[in-house]
């Protein structure tokens, strides 16, 4: 919250601000979705409303607005009404906790005849010291506005699309929770802000208790568990139900899953619940394995800070943070279009395939590596 | 402080009413669903006691792993004259009231003897900035270390058990001589 009003109200401005970047990230993303398919398979895509097709996605918001609120006769009214609302709580409570940028210091200052002393305000909705065990509880309750959904519709197609996407969530949750267990080991850490402080220097490896430290290279997770990055990345594929995981709405098999018997503004907020986690996905990526929002030698909260020495250290701070925030979301852009680009590359998983991946390779994996890199850690980090 | 004691009377009072709807809801799915909000608010009891690891695992155990099993499984059996059977007659009125008493007799047996035990301040409980988690997994490898290592080797004998079952033909029900 905060001590005064000054700080009370630039927080709760921040929580709003940063939920409605993450839902006007959607209308963008669904733009470079149908232009970059567009564009993959040698298409047009939308180009006729405004510059480039951008004005399409108004259209289609006006579209989904006054489209006709239907509702299945025989179906839970409640359930069925609560299930869209449930596809967007948890993508964006996770995405509140991810820090997106350096902290901003603000000095103590004169304002309506009154001292306002120095405020920390943390770049991200709301800190909470155990991070990423509150970003894994939050998005395993994303299966639910599966169930509900399927369950509410009273339809099998979406009942079976429902049931799909329950077993599949759970299968991979166990890899996506395990897959990050090296890198929480490595840097010692549940705080997102302590982790990406780690990253943000030079990359230094210990050797039987010796430092060595390599000055070219950012001290990035990916260079420490390359594994680890790629089982949770297919693990995230997974549970943001997109292809090549995208059983659940298998149209040749299942209709469109569990939302067959959505429409309009429903619909449309299921697909901000997906982009959600699509976004939630890639800033854990980002700031897990790629250094967050440093980069080091060049652009780390000490080198962009020097570049305005001349200023006061309020504005300082500020610029800073705004500098290192265009590389966070530079970065997690990257990792989004990778998300597009592999969704119109490769082809649907079989279902025996899927569970084959997820529990008899993926979880292994995930296991061994955990083992292993406890094991080298300990030998590593003691003086012999 | 007053913040706190209002947070908490809220939340009591949600928990208590997901409880009882958890009981008194006819539709197996939604007694299920209402345990999912009791769990949530469970989890959001512990955050606001300090205890944020113990808080986010309720979370991600009960609410994301064990109650998300609980309802998929629901929604493949057609329970309709299960909840006929239970929720009618004398007998199974008699069996609520009972199980009620004793798990209520369960309850207060626990809070008694928990009280004496908990000693917060020797663990930094109520300071903000302890580091709940390190203290927890100290206790958990050092004083609980047998009950800990119990536990999990019980849960791999589960697993290998219900693997076992999986795989006999006719499961629980198979014609052993």
């Amino acid at each position: 919250m905060g001590s005064d009003i000054f700080e009370i109200g630039v927080n709760f401005i921040k929580m709003v601000l940063i939920f409605v970047m993450m839902v006007q990230l959607v209308p963008l993303l669904v733009w470079v979705e149908r232009r970059g398919s567009a564009y993959i398979q040698n298409r047009f895509g939308p180009n006729r409303v405004g510059p480039l097709g951008l004005t399409q996605l108004l259209a289609d918001a006006v579209k989904f607005l006054t489209k006709e609120d239907f509702m299945p006769e025989r179906g839970y009214r409640f359930l069925f009404l609560a299930a869209p609302v449930v596809a967007l709580i948890p993508a964006a409570l996770a995405f509140g906790a991810i820090p997106l940028s350096h902290p901003i210091f603000v000095e103590p200052f004169e304002w309506l005849g009154q001292t306002w002393g120095p405020y920390q305000f943390d770049f991200q909705s709301y800190k909470i010291g155990i991070g990423i065990v509150f970003v894994l509880a939050v998005s395993s309750l994303a299966a639910y506005s599966l169930m509900l959904a399927g369950y509410a519709s009273n339809n099998k197609y979406s009942l079976y699309g429902a049931l799909r996407a329950s077993a599949q969530t759970i299968s991979y949750e166990l890899a996506m929770g395990l897959s990050i267990v090296g890198i929480l080991l490595l840097f010692n850490t549940f705080d997102f802000s302590e982790m990406i402080r780690l990253q943000s220097g030079p990359l230094s490896f210990h050797v039987l208790g010796t430092v060595y430290t390599f000055d070219f290279l950012p001290n990035w997770g990916i260079f420490y568990q390359p594994l680890g990055a790629i089982l949770l990345l297919a693990a995230m594929f997974a549970e943001t139900n997109r292809l090549p995981f995208d059983l659940p709405e298998a149209e040749a098999e299942l209709v469109a899953g569990y939302h067959t018997e959505y429409g309009g503004i429903k619909m449309n907020m299921f697909y901000i619940g997906e982009y959600g986690h699509m976004l939630v996905a890639s800033g854990l990526m980002v700031t897990f394995y790629f250094g967050g929002y440093t980069l080091y030698p060049f652009l780390t909260p000490g080198t962009v800070s020097s570049w305005f020495a001349g200023s006061t250290p309020t504005m300082t701070s500020v610029w800073t943070s705004l500098i290192l925030h265009v590389v966070f979301l530079t970065k997690v852009l990257l990792f989004l279009w990778l998300f597009i680009w592999v969704r119109w590359s490769l082809p649907r998983f079989r279902y025996d395939q899927l569970m084959d991946l997820g529990w008899k390779t993926m979880l292994p994996w995930a296991l061994g590596n955990t083992i292993v890199t406890a094991i080298v850690i300990f030998i590593m980090r003691t003086s012999w | 402080m007053i913040y706190e004691a209002i947070s908490f009377y809220a939340l009591a009072l949600f928990l208590t009413f997901f409880a009882y709807k958890t009981i008194s809801a006819t539709n197996p799915i939604h007694s299920a669903l209402y345990l999912v909000l009791t769990m949530l608010g469970l989890g959001a009891v512990f955050f606001s006691l300090g205890a944020h690891f113990i808080a986010g695992v309720q979370v991600i155990v009960y609410a994301g792993a064990v109650m998300v099993l609980f309802v998929m499984v629901l929604m493949l059996f057609d329970l309709k004259s299960e909840l006929q059977a239970f929720s009618k007659g004398m007998l199974s009125g008699f069996l609520k009231v009972f199980s009620a008493a004793a798990l209520a007799g369960v309850a207060i047996g626990v809070i008694s003897h928990s009280v004496q035990v908990v000693d917060g301040a020797s663990w930094g409980v109520g300071d903000p900035n302890a580091d709940v988690t390190k203290y927890l997994s100290i206790l958990l490898y050092t004083n609980y270390l047998f009950a800990f290592e119990v536990l999990g080797v019980l849960l791999l004998v589960v697993a290998i058990g219900a693997v076992a079952l999986s795989r006999m033909k006719g499961g629980t029900h198979a014609d052993r001589r």
